[in-house]
């Protein structure tokens, strides 16, 4: 009996530590880089390290590195937020090519041959990566109700003021992603802050997506802060006026209906808002460019603690020419054996004596034939040499693989020009016509770029020269390599169908007609089958 | 409890009144070795109808009987006795069991062992003296080729870990690796710093028998973690006499093969031909870069084993052993040092059974890079050394443009000298290791069918690794043309701790025999990381030093085992386990794993009179097991935030802010294989041909999935889901046969054949229509495997080639598929897969006299492998890789092909080749002094030819390589053994 009694004992006991045993299961983070979501918010600068996540995510791909990345099924580098951006604003157009196509960095080649199927990678990554920024803001929206902050224990009213302003950019980031999925894809899946984890959102297309934007950005803008007094990295009142803008520049392509009063309106505000134009255009594109008097916007890189393969890395290094190896030399940079170079219906926009001293014109073609017979071959065709990491005085950036220059995601110039394209539009010029009926103001405004270009007003143009096909080119001129030549060919019919071709475009050396569904991408085949409430766009 | 005993006490009273009746046999059978009680012996009259069988003691009584008669006592594996009835009253017999190695293996079935003969699932067990012969460094080499269903992939680098493959693995996207277990402790496979395998720290001389569990009937019973397969490794016991075992062993080792590259001479033609602009860049000098980067190797191995009883009352085992083996690459090598010691102490009438097993190693190793790429591609007309070099005297391509202010600047985006990479990186780890286990076995007293066991194990590896790569080396970390060196140290530990605790009860009821198992199991990993970082950079991130801590890993489970017996003709095995992981929520955390077996040995029932067949035994058996292994999705589960390293930061305000990024949240649960075995033990003409022969369907459901998630609402594009299902069915068939015996002339030859061939089959993997996966060199992100309902998993993904009127590729011609008039990314298509159509293994020992001459080889028929080399390499736009800076080489393939450019090249089904091989594993011959220094021991002397040769039609360097896409490989060298094997 007694042993019963002790088998009894040591068999409760047994229970008693297979109990605390269970317990085990349930592990806790013990890295000092990862959090409970409660742990983190407990440290100070919590809030500010979260919406640095938000706005990061334009930056960076992952949080251990330029290699690490927050999507999966397409390179870390690949999946940069401004990385896709330009490869599809870009690559498509007659603006660049990149060298090495096809498989060596896939979709790549159908991308800039014009030839792509939804099965391509930097599809998905720019679907993924802009829907990851809407899944970020609204995490950091559902991570700051008041609830939460009074749950927490944040009572400090500066605080929570500013968190407040927080909770605006995230709004305006979020709207920022849905601006470029519409002018993408025309179409993405609606998630807000009030869905749970995994949830399949609904799609929501051309009008509603950009009734949907316009709503959100028009709601919040009186929470953001004033135009220039925001703490730099962070958007205010200029950014959202600035997505404003080009949701109404490009409404008649969005929603058939045009909206070019609310775009000149908008394009004013940027205007009248204190941005000057940096007197070196160049200054623009170099380490330092972060101190532009003139960007309105600019996604952050840093050689050393902002490290990422985004435009700005790639552009730097892929203008580097595989016969000139200027990349140190030039640009701080080792530079990528020739992957950029231009086509040549871009460098004819500098054709004439007329660019021999517009700054603007940064094109290298020592040596080489304008023609690229064979895009693997980059002895072939001109390069460009517009984006530097070195500084406006000269010196190298601190990484000579990542550089430190920012991408102008909107810069003061483009408001100018859009300023005048929304008027001439608004006065009744169409795609096609020869139409000259640029008014005074936007004369000024455009004649102010030609004025920085050449350092004197010997560039000058007149108002009979200023058609809508003169603004187009312009706009290749001083915008281009920024990430807006698809959107802006779009907008001016040349870039679907056969009335303006350029090298390889429908895949023929010299060009040929692409279909007009084309003027939206399709989706990657993964996007859709794990979100089948999104429908593949027409056509593919 | 309570009841049992009553019962158990009414039985054993009533037995002493059994034995009155007149006429009447009684007694007890015993093991004529061990003189214990043989349960389940058959008692027969001869000729009468009357019989009976001896129950749990051994005893037996049998009525009826007349003076004269003859009673024979008959079980299995043992030898018939006959006596005859003189009026007797009791007898006691003793059985001597009959010579059958079949029916003496014992098989490790996890928490327990049973008779090989007594099995009811699909093992196999490998015992020392079927270990492959040759230099094995890992322990997973000693049974490579000899089991059917089992593959081991290893690579050339020495020390290296192997890809273990059993059925094929039972996962497409968790874990593939069988569970390994050493004396009842579960190991990880985790290879931390300093170190170059997890399996790499167990000396192969100390195993004794390796034990392979293969469908879930048997494996269930280690529940989640079974899916794959267990290896059940058992080191080597003390003995009762002592024994002094040594062991020697040298080696020297070769390059087999190389990449067939341009020669100097050709190169310089080539390029004057095609590239006039690079021949100033060429030099004057004739370099095999291939050869240049490799050596020949050493490979030293010594191992001292003593057996002995210490106190005369503990069996003890003590191995000490060094291995030290050179890898091809120069300055790559591996040292093991290995002492490992076993008691097996046994009190109170071996009531009380103590087993301690401990193992310590340490390895040092020098690690070095893999420059196989840059070898194959550096000018051959370029020199090893230049005297006029700052980078240490080796040659390398400078730009004397630029100038700094200490050194010449390198020319970027060119090769660096592959040579100089490899002697001037001093790439070392240390890896300190103590893992074992403490068994207490209770028997008790007062029920000595009742065992209680608990299995404490403990497995801590330490590990450090530094790595150094001086100022005036090329390949050192550099900025903005300053060489600043590499200066990197990191240390890892990893802990695995273990409590098993369970309960066996053994007991025949008459004919039935009854024995249960059930246990509880927890088991715990953790692992933490240091990191300097280069510590000579002078951007190093601020987060530098790190600690990086691993969650840890808990698994709990209970199990439960019954295996029953009826007249030692009739298996039955039930099998149960329920287990916890940390992995998953706690709403998904528990997972249910039932198995049941049966087996009959049908010649006792039907061909018992039969000369030819001796053994034939069905097994059918079915069960459930488990997958949890998500890599480093450790806790999905759980709200987390991780924030940005010291290069993942934000500027605000012109302050950099580590970022804050909630985590991809999943919910996750088991992934479940449900497997159906069936199979045949068969032995022939007096067990002279022995084997088994099975057949198993695997289907494996909610897939632990890496797969794409609704983009939008998760902090990711992909996470872990339970998708899909695929399914793996095979025959296996395994002989051995003793070909001749023949003790008059002393000429024995044993052969073992082994033969595999199964399909694996992507059942679906809704709803995605494909998965790609498989990236290869020369593309970011470009894949040729995929994942695709219908299909077996990782068929190649390619565009078809066209070719021209001669037969020959056209560059860049692909078929238009889907006919859509474009070639793009739709007109790829599904062309053959990795999985070999069948696989053999073979094994052949001949003794003559004293002289014994052995080898073993293995075959796989229509394994294919993408020729990535060749896809990436074999285009003359290679040689041209970096403008006018330099030169480069490429296979000579390219002259098959032509091809110009890498555009489309990668990615064509040109590449996918068959990968058929036959491989001689290892020969070797030997010779036994078996009474040398007058008997007092015996002296063995080997040698013998490791990796002796392969038969292939496959282009690229070695046809085995792991995973399908063959990129450049660490070469595995062949070598010449000699072995001298002290026994006192």
């Amino acid at each position: 009996m007694k042993k019963i009694k002790l088998n009894l004992f040591m068999f409760l006991s047994l229970l008693v530590f297979t109990q605390s045993c269970t317990n085990d299961l349930n592990v806790v983070p013990e890295d000092d880089d990862d959090f409970l979501s409660e742990d983190f918010f407990a440290q100070p600068n919590a809030y500010k390290r979260a919406i640095a996540g938000v706005y990061g995510n334009l930056s960076l791909t992952g949080t251990t590195g330029p290699g690490s990345s927050l999507l999966q099924g397409i390179d870390a580098g690949t999946s940069q937020y401004s990385r896709c951006v330009w490869y599809m604003q870009e690559l498509a157009t007659d603006e660049a090519i990149w060298s090495y196509e096809g498989s060596g960095d896939p979709g790549v080649r159908e991308i800039q041959r014009n030839i792509w199927s939804g099965d391509n990678p930097i599809f998905l990554g720019m679907y993924s990566r802009a829907m990851v920024q809407v899944a970020l803001s609204n995490e950091f929206i559902r991570q700051t109700t008041p609830e939460k902050l009074s749950s927490r224990g944040v009572t400090n009213a500066t605080e929570i003021a500013e968190i407040g302003f927080y909770r605006a950019e995230a709004k305006a980031l979020k709207c920022l992603a849905y601006y470029h999925l519409l002018d993408l894809f025309g179409k993405a899946t609606l998630v807000t802050e009030n869905d749970p984890i995994n949830f399949r959102g609904q799609q929501i297309e051309g009008t509603a997506l950009f009734n949907y934007i316009e709503t959100e950005l028009l709601a919040i803008l009186p929470s953001l802060k004033a135009a220039k007094t925001n703490e730099s990295g962070r958007l205010d009142k200029a950014f959202a006026w600035a997505i404003l803008s080009k949701l109404y520049l490009n409404a008649e392509v969005y929603t058939g209906t045009p909206k070019y009063t609310e775009c000149m309106t908008m394009c004013s505000n940027i205007i009248g808002a204190g941005y000057q134009l940096e007197p070196n255009y160049l200054d623009n594109f170099k380490a330092d460019n972060d101190t532009s008097t003139e960007l309105i916007f600019a996604i952050q890189s840093d050689g050393i603690k902002t490290q990422n393969y985004g435009a700005t890395t790639v552009m730097c290094n892929g203008q580097v020419g595989s016969i000139e190896g200027n990349g140190q030399a030039l640009y701080g940079v080792n530079g990528w054996g020739g992957a950029l170079r231009l086509r040549k219906q871009f460098v004819q926009k500098f054709d004439g004596a007329s660019f021999d001293f517009d700054s603007r014109k940064t094109i290298i073609s020592a040596g080489r034939p304008i023609d690229i017979a064979n895009v693997a071959i980059q002895a072939q065709g001109y390069i460009l040499g517009k984006w530097s990491n070195r500084t406006s005085t000269g010196l190298a950036g601190q990484n000579s693989t990542f550089v430190d220059t920012d991408f102008p995601l909107f810069r003061l110039a483009d408001f100018y020009l859009m300023y005048a394209e929304a008027q001439m539009r608004k006065d009744g010029a169409t795609n096609g016509n020869s139409t000259a009926n640029a008014n005074s103001t936007s004369l000024g405004y455009i004649n102010l770029l030609r004025e920085r270009a050449n350092d004197g007003n010997f560039g000058n143009v007149t108002t009979g020269q200023v058609t809508l096909n003169f603004l187009i080119d312009e706009r290749a001129r001083e915008l281009h390599w920024e990430g807006h030549r698809r959107q802006d060919l779009i907008r001016f019919g040349k870039f679907t169908g056969g009335n303006y071709v350029w090298a390889w475009k429908g895949n023929a050396t010299n060009g040929v007609s692409i279909p007009a569904n084309f003027k939206v991408y399709p989706f990657h085949p993964n996007t859709i089958l794990a979100n089948p409430n999104l429908i593949q766009n027409p056509g593919y | 409890m309570k009841t049992i005993y009553k019962k158990l006490l009414f039985l054993f009273l009533t037995l002493p009144f059994s034995v009155l009746a007149q006429n009447t046999l009684s007694g007890v059978v015993l093991d004529s070795k061990s003189n214990q009680p043989l349960p389940g012996v058959n008692v027969v009259v001869q000729g009468a109808n009357s019989s009976t069988s001896t129950d749990f003691d051994g005893k037996f009584k049998l009525g009826g009987l007349k003076s004269g008669d003859k009673v024979v006592f008959s079980f299995i594996g043992y030898n018939s006795e006959t006596i005859t009835f003189s009026g007797q009253n009791t007898v006691s017999i003793s059985l001597t069991e009959s010579a059958n190695q079949l029916q003496e293996v014992v098989v490790q079935v996890g928490y327990g062992t049973v008779k090989k003969k007594d099995a009811t699932g699909s093992t196999t067990v490998l015992a020392a003296k079927d270990f492959n012969k040759g230099a094995n460094v890992t322990t997973e080499n000693l049974l490579n080729g000899r089991i059917a269903g089992v593959s081991v992939n290893t690579s050339g680098a020495p020390g290296s870990g192997s890809e273990i493959r059993i059925r094929g693995g039972a996962s497409l996207n968790a874990s593939n690796d069988p569970l390994i277990v050493i004396d009842g402790l579960p190991i990880a496979n985790t290879t931390i710093a300093g170190s170059t395998s997890f399996l790499a720290s167990l000396n192969p001389n100390t195993v004794e028998s390796i034990t392979v569990l293969k469908d879930a009937s048997a494996t269930a019973i280690y529940g989640s973690r079974a899916s794959n397969g267990v290896i059940l490794i058992t080191t080597k016991k003390g003995g009762k006499k002592l024994s002094v075992d040594y062991n020697f062993q040298y080696g020297s080792g070769k390059l087999v093969k190389t990449v067939d590259v341009f020669g100097a001479d050709q190169f310089r033609q080539v390029i004057t031909d095609k590239f006039p602009s690079l021949v100033p860049t060429l030099g004057n000098s004739n370099t095999n870069w291939q050869e240049e980067i490799y050596r020949r190797t050493d490979f030293v191995d010594n191992s001292l084993s003593i057996k002995g009883n210490l106190f005369n009352a503990i069996p003890a085992r003590l191995t000490i052993g060094n291995t030290y083996q050179e890898g091809l690459r120069l300055t790559n090598d591996f040292n093991r040092s290995t002492v490992s010691l076993a008691l097996a102490p046994s009190m109170f009438k071996d009531h009380l059974k103590i087993k301690v097993n401990a193992n310590y190693s340490n390895e040092k190793n020098r690690f070095a890079p893999g420059v196989e790429g840059s070898a194959l591609s550096f000018d051959p007309t370029q020199p090893v050394y230049d005297a006029s070099s700052q980078f240490g005297g080796f040659f390398e391509y400078r730009n004397t443009a630029v100038t700094t202010t200490t050194v010449d600047a390198l020319t970027p985006n060119v090769a660096r000298n592959p040579v100089a990479e490899l002697l001037q990186t001093n790439d070392r780890g240390i890896n300190n290791r103590i893992f074992g286990n403490f068994e207490v076995d209770y028997k008790l007293h007062f029920l000595p069918e009742l065992r209680f066991v608990v299995n404490l194990g403990f497995d801590q590896a330490k590990g450090e690794r530094s790595k150094t790569v001086p100022r005036n080396s090329a390949v050192a970390f550099s900025n903005n043309n300053i060489i600043y060196g590499t200066n990197e140290f990191a240390e890892e530990t990893f802990t695995n701790k273990l409590l098993d605790a369970y309960f066996n009860y053994n007991k025949a009821f008459g004919k039935l025999n009854l024995d249960l198992t059930a246990g509880y199991s927890y088991q715990k990993f953790e692992k933490d990381r240091f990191d300097t970082g280069n510590v000579n950079n002078p951007q190093l991130g601020a987060n530098f030093p790190e600690t990086t801590i691993d969650p840890d890993i808990v698994l709990l489970g209970y199990f439960g085992r019954a295996n029953f017996t009826y007249n030692s003709k009739y298996l039955l095995t039930l099998a149960f386990r329920r287990d916890g992981s940390s992995r998953f929520a706690e709403n998904n955390r528990w997972g249910n794993f039932p198995a049941a077996s049966f087996a009959w040995k049908i010649n006792e029932d039907l061909f018992k009179e039969n000369k030819s067949i001796s053994d034939l035994k069905l097994r059918v058996g079915w069960g459930v097991t488990g997958q949890q292994d998500t890599g480093d999705e450790r806790y999905g589960y759980l709200e987390r935030y991780v924030q940005g390293d010291g290069v993942s930061q934000y500027f605000i305000g012109g302050t950099a802010y580590s970022v804050g990024i909630p985590t991809a949240r999943t919910a996750i649960k088991w992934e479940e294989t449900t497997t159906y075995n069936i199979g045949f033990d068969y032995g022939f003409f007096k067990n002279r041909i022995t084997g088994s022969l099975d057949a198993f369907y695997k289907l494996s459901e909610d897939l632990l999935f890496n797969a794409p998630t609704a983009d939008g609402s998760n902090f990711t594009n992909t996470s872990f889901q339970n998708i899909g299902s695929f399914s793996t069915r095979g025959l296996e068939l395994n002989l051995n046969a003793a070909v001749v015996e023949n003790e008059g002339t002393g000429f024995n030859w044993n052969i073992n054949f082994n033969a595999t061939t199964f399909q694996r089959k992507i059942e679906e993997v809704d709803p995605f229509t494909r998965i790609e996966r498989g990236g290869i060199d020369g593309g970011t992100g470009a894949n040729v495997l995929v994942l695709q309902s219908g299909f077996t998993p990782d068929s190649f993904y390619v565009y078809k080639q066209l070719y021209d009127s001669a037969g020959n590729p056209i560059e860049g011609g692909y078929a238009d598929l889907n006919g859509d008039g474009i070639i793009n990314t739709d007109d790829r298509y599904i062309y053959n897969n990795t999985d070999p159509d069948l696989l053999l293994g073979f094994a052949s020992n001949i003794n003559y006299k004293n002289f014994d001459f052995s080898f073993n080889m293995r075959a796989s028929f229509g394994n294919r492998n993408f020729n990535n080399v060749n896809s990436n390499r074999a285009v003359f736009a290679r040689m041209q890789p970096s403008g006018t800076l330099a030169a480069a080489n490429v296979p000579v393939s390219v002259l098959d092909t032509n091809f110009e450019n890498t555009t489309n090249t990668l990615t064509s089904d040109l590449y996918v080749e068959n990968a058929s091989f036959l491989r001689m594993d290892n020969i070797t011959l030997g010779y036994t002094f078996p009474k040398w220094l007058e008997g007092k021991a015996s002296l063995r002397l080997f040698t013998g030819v490791q990796n002796a040769f392969v038969i292939t039609d496959y282009s690229g360097l070695d046809p085995e390589i792991t995973g399908g896409i063959d990129r450049t490989i660490y070469p595995r060298q062949r070598s010449i053994l000699f072995r001298v094997n002290v026994k006192f």
